[in-house]
C-alpha cells in the first residue's frame, strides 16, 4: 500500500515538475532570441532484453535525427509510435541498422520494441523529446 | 491476535482492494481516451497498430547427479502470444509446459500460465497492468530466456529463496522516468505459507493464479536503474500475509528484500545478487503443520541467499558463433535463523560452485555445459554434485 502510494506520489511529482519546467521554459522563450536548429544529429541506441540505452533522446524540431541501432542479444524492433518508423534491429554481432526521423512538432515521441523479444518485451520503451529550437538553446 | 489488530488488517485489506479496483478502472478509462492525449504528438500518417505475435523458447537438459543415473528432460516448452489492440492497449501471455508431460494427480510435468496480462499504456512514466504477472524480484524471474543466462539450471538462490519463475494474479503500475529509472509496483495474491519447507524454501508457496486466496493482497515493488549501457541495478521488496490457511488463529507475514546488479561490457559480464527473507510466525506455522500431519516442515524465520558470477566470451563475433565461460559461487541457507525451539537442518545450509561454458552458434541458440560442486554443513548428508548439458533456444 505504502509502495503504491509512494509510486503514485512520485508520478504526480514527476508530472508537476515537468509542467513547471515547461512553464519556465515558455517564460524564457519570450526573452530569448530564436536560434536555428542544427540540420542533423546522430544518436546511438543499444537494445538488449529488456531496455534501450539511452531510453531518452533530446532533439529539436526540424533536426534530422539519425538513429544508429545495435543489439546486444536477440533481434529487436524499433518503432516510433504515430510515425512510419518501424525497423528491425539485427541480432548481436550482425551489424548496425540506421533510421532517420525529423520531428515536425515539439513533443514527446514514444518509441518501443516492435519485435517480441522475451518475457519482459513490454518494458522496452523510450522517448524522443523534441523541443523548439529556442528552448534547446537554454 | 487482538481484535483491534484483526480489525486493522481487515481495513488495510479493504483499502488495498479498493485501490486496486480504482487503479484498474482508471487505467481502462484513460487508455480508451483518444491517442492524442498520449506523449506522442498527433501522427502525420499512423501505421496500422493492431497486430498479433507468436514467439517462444525451449530448454532441453541432460542432468547427471553423482551416484545416480543420468536424466534427460525436455525441461521447458514455452510459447508467448501477444496482441496489440492499439498503441495504448496490449495483451501478453506466456504458456509453459514444464518437463514435457502432464499427468493428473501424480508428480510429473506442469502446464503453467506464467503471464497473461493487459497493459494499459498511459505515458512513459505511468502505465497500468492487470492479469497474471511476473513478480518483479531478482534477475532471472523477468528475464529467463535460456540464451541470456549462463548455466544449464537457474541459480539455486533464484529457485528456493526467490521462487523463480514466480507469477501471480494481480494489478499494478509500472513506468520509467528520466534516463533509465524504472519502477514496478504490483498488488497480487500472496504466497501460501502452508507449503513452505526447509529444503525448498518459499518455492512451493506459489499460488500460481489458480483459485488463489486474495484475502489480504501482497505488495511488490522494484526500483531499477538501466541508464548506462550494459548495466542493470535493482532492488525489490515483497510483503504479504501468507498465513491465510491458519487465520484467524495466527498469520504468517513474509517479507523478501532483494538487491541485484548485472553489468556487461564487450566480452565480460558480471552478476551479483543478495536476497533475504523473513517469516514472522514461523514457529506457529511449524507447530500447526506438525499437529495436522505429524511432520514439522522446520520452516526458518529467516532465509538468505546470494551469488556472484563472472563470465567472459573467449570467442566473439566468429563466423561459427560465440563461446563464453563462466564461474558462479552461491550461498543458500534456507535455515538461516530458526524460530525458538527449532534447530536448523544443516544440509540446507549450502554453497555451490558452478563452472561451465556456453556455445552460441547464433545469438538465439545456446548449448551449455556445466559442473556444479555443492557442499553443505551436514556431517551426515552429502550434497549432490552434478554434471549438466543443456540446449536452449529462442525464436
Amino acid at each position: 500500500m505504502r509502495i503504491l502510494l509512494l509510486v503514485c506520489a512520485l508520478a504526480a511529482v514527476s508530472a508537476s515538475a515537468r509542467s513547471l519546467m515547461a512553464e519556465q521554459a515558455d517564460q524564457t522563450e519570450q526573452t530569448a532570441q530564436a536560434q536555428p536548429a542544427p540540420a542533423e544529429q546522430t544518436v546511438e541506441i543499444a537494445a538488449e532484453r529488456f531496455s534501450f540505452t539511452p531510453s531518452e533522446v533530446k532533439t529539436r524540431v526540424g533536426t534530422k535525427l539519425t538513429i544508429r541501432l545495435t543489439s546486444d542479444d536477440t533481434a529487436h524492433g524499433f518503432r516510433i509510435l504515430g510515425t512510419h518508423v518501424n525497423i528491425e534491429i539485427p541480432k548481436r554481432g550482425r551489424g548496425v541498422t540506421t533510421v532517420s526521423f525529423t520531428p515536425e512538432a515539439a513533443g514527446r515521441y514514444t518509441f518501443e520494441c516492435s519485435k517480441l523479444c522475451g518475457a519482459g518485451h513490454g518494458f522496452m520503451r523510450g522517448v524522443i523529446v523534441a523541443e523548439d529550437a529556442v528552448k534547446g538553446e537554454q | 491476535m487482538s481484535d483491534s489488530r484483526v480489525l486493522s488488517n481487515q481495513n488495510y485489506c479493504f483499502e488495498l482492494k479498493r485501490l486496486g479496483i480504482a487503479l484498474a478502472v482508471a487505467g481502462v478509462l484513460l487508455a480508451t481516451l483518444p491517442a492524442r492525449a498520449q506523449d506522442t504528438p498527433p501522427p502525420a500518417a499512423p501505421p496500422p497498430s493492431s497486430s498479433t505475435g507468436l514467439s517462444g523458447y525451449m530448454d532441453f537438459h541432460y542432468n547427471k547427479t553423482r551416484q545416480e543415473d543420468g536424466q534427460l528432460d525436455f525441461h521447458r516448452f514455452v510459447l508467448l502470444v501477444t496482441h496489440q489492440f492499439s498503441d495504448r492497449i496490449r495483451f501478453v501471455s506466456e504458456l509453459e509446459l514444464e518437463n514435457a508431460f502432464v499427468e493428473g494427480l501424480e508428480e510429473a510435468g506442469e502446464l503453467e500460465l506464467e503471464q497473461a496480462y493487459l497493459d494499459f499504456l498511459l505515458s512513459r512514466s505511468f502505465n497500468l497492468r492487470a492479469g497474471m504477472l511476473l513478480m518483479p524480484v531478482g534477475i532471472i524471474n523477468e528475464r529467463h530466456e535460456p540464451p541470456v543466462y549462463y548455466g544449464v539450471e537457474r541459480p539455486l538462490v533464484e529457485t528456493v529463496i526467490i521462487p523463480t519463475t514466480w507469477f501471480e494474479v494481480g494489478v499494478g503500475a509500472h513506468g520509467e522516468v528520466g534516463r533509465g529509472w524504472r519502477y514496478r509496483a504490483f498488488l497480487t495474491a500472496p504466497l501460501n505459507a502452508a507449503e513452505f519447507s526447509a529444503e525448498e524454501g518459499l518455492r512451493n508457496g506459489r499460488q500460481k493464479g489458480s483459485r488463489t486466496n486474495i484475502g489480504r493482497a501482497a505488495a511488490t515493488g522494484r526500483l531499477e536503474y538501466v541508464g548506462i549501457r550494459g548495466l542493470t541495478a535493482g532492488a525489490s521488496l515483497w510483503a504479504g500475509a501468507s498465513g491465510f490457511e491458519f487465520r484467524p488463529r495466527f498469520d504468517v507475514p513474509v517479507r523478501i528484500y532483494e538487491a541485484d546488479v548485472r553489468y556487461s561490457r564487450d566480452r565480460f559480464e558480471g552478476r551479483a545478487q543478495l536476497a533475504h527473507v523473513t517469516i514472522a510466525g514461523a514457529g506457529d506455522l511449524n507447530d500447526a503443520i506438525f499437529r495436522n500431519t505429524g511432520v514439522s516442515p522446520n520452516v526458518a524465520r529467516a532465509l538468505r541467499g546470494g551469488y556472484l558470477e563472472a563470465s567472459y566470451r573467449v570467442i566473439s563475433g566468429a563466423r561459427y558463433g560465440d563461446v563464453g565461460v563462466f564461474a558462479r559461487h552461491e550461498k543458500v541457507d534456507t535455515q538461516f535463523r530458526m524460530p525458538s525451539g527449532y534447530l536448523p537442518l544443516e544440509e540446507f545450509d549450502r554453497d555451490l560452485w558452478t563452472f561451465g561454458a556456453t556455445y552460441w552458434p547464433e545469438p538465439d541458440i545456446a548449448l551449455k555445459v556445466d559442473y556444479v560442486h555443492q557442499r553443505n554443513r551436514s556431517a551426515i548428508i552429502r550434497a549432490p554434485s552434478s554434471f549438466n548439458i543443456g540446449l536452449g533456444w529462442w525464436f
